[in-house]
């Protein structure tokens, strides 16, 4: 991990002014102000494309998935108090609607297990990713060898805000009825393989 | 760079720690690198977030009446008051309780489950339609009030928010 990254994670994640823009915004939403709840939308919308992408959608597919989790929160807008909920309740309405969308796709209900089998593999080819560095290409490398599960995990967890972490991270680690993977575990899984494919770098 | 602190900790359940953002940001990067949200659909949805609040229906008062009604608890004023909009008809029967806050007996035609908030001063109050359309706020405090009825969560295509003009309790 070179410093020049370390630095910019801080600039980019060390943003208490950020929560409480999202805070404000929310807050400004609740009360009919429209274009409040547009500018979350664009705050926000990047994180959910990877959740809707993570689940395994075409892009079309992830398109619609978004446009109804934004349409059902207007609904909700009043049982929704605080940023981290506003993030936390934004990645599941995605991840549940994305659900159905490939459930419908496939003409068949998905149980609680069996979508994890069902989860196309999306990744890129590695051409795709020739033109980024070796080291990118290793974590990539590593990332695809994580148990389907741990992949949207870390996913989706990457680019939750900061302060949203451990809400969103909490309500995706674990699933109800089972003893699911925690960001933790994969965590460590990937620093494993990481580390087995090139000593030291990460 | 070697980290050597990664090594160290990788063990499941710690708290994420800076190494821990410092991968996420490696994520971060390589996910917008290879699967980047197309840019301009953050502005399509904000579109159709502003049709869909055009959808918004203002429902005008289209009768009201008073009426001096005796009933068990006494000698109390009953007000009854219609509200219609394009799909749909909201009736009201708005009583006196003993302690001075009203009580707020509703119908909405044709009958379909909705959920209701009534905006009262700074309180918000919401209860359920029940599928014959009836809904109940026995405790409201009097003043400005206003309702908003709509669609329950999970039932698309029961018909726009239908809200009131302000109302007197």
């Amino acid at each position: 991990m070179s410093m020049e990254s370390r630095e910019s994670v801080a600039v980019q994640t060390g943003q208490p002014a950020r929560a409480e823009r999202i805070a404000g915004l929310l807050q400004a939403a609740r009360e009919g102000q429209q274009d409040a709840v547009g500018q979350l939308v664009t705050e926000l919308s990047p994180l959910l494309w990877q959740v809707a992408r993570a689940a395994g959608l075409s892009t079309g597919d992830a398109e619609d998935v978004l446009q109804t989790a934004w349409l059902r929160l207007l609904d909700h807008l009043d049982d929704i108090h605080a940023a981290g909920a506003l993030t936390a309740w934004l990645v599941t309405t995605t991840r549940r609607e994305a659900w159905r969308v490939r459930a419908v796709a496939r003409k068949q209900v998905p149980s609680d297990t069996e979508w994890l089998d069902a989860v196309p593999d999306s990744a890129p080819s590695t051409e795709e990713l020739a033109v980024t560095n070796e080291q990118r290409r290793q974590l990539w490398a590593a990332l695809g060898r994580l148990p389907e599960r741990c992949q949207e995990l870390l996913r989706i967890v990457a680019f939750v805000p900061r302060p949203d972490y451990d809400v969103v991270a909490a309500e995706l680690g674990m699933p109800r009825g089972s003893i699911g993977p925690t960001r933790g575990r994969c965590l460590a899984k990937l620093r494993e393989l990481l580390n087995s494919s090139a000593e030291g770098t990460f | 760079m070697t980290n050597p602190e990664a090594r160290r900790r990788s063990t499941a359940n710690e708290p994420t720690d800076e190494g821990d953002f410092a991968l996420f940001h490696d994520i971060r990067e390589m996910f917008l690198a290879v699967d980047p949200m197309p840019a301009n659909l953050p502005e399509r949805i904000r579109f159709s977030l502003a049709l869909r609040e055009l959808e918004f229906e203002v429902a005008r008062l289209s009768a009201e009446e008073d009426e001096g009604l005796l009933v068990a608890r006494g000698a109390e004023q009953s007000r009854t008051i219609t509200f219609d909009s394009e799909s749909l008809t909201i009736m009201i029967r708005i009583d006196l309780n003993c302690d001075g806050t009203a009580r707020l007996d509703g119908w909405i035609a044709p009958p379909q489950r909705r959920i209701v908030d009534l905006r009262a001063g700074s309180d918000q109050l919401r209860v359920d339609a029940d599928e014959r359309g009836r809904f109940v706020f026995s405790r409201v405090p009097r003043g400005s009030a206003q309702l908003v009825v709509r669609a329950q969560p999970g039932q698309p295509g029961s018909g726009p928010t239908v809200v009131t003009p302000a109302l007197i309790l």
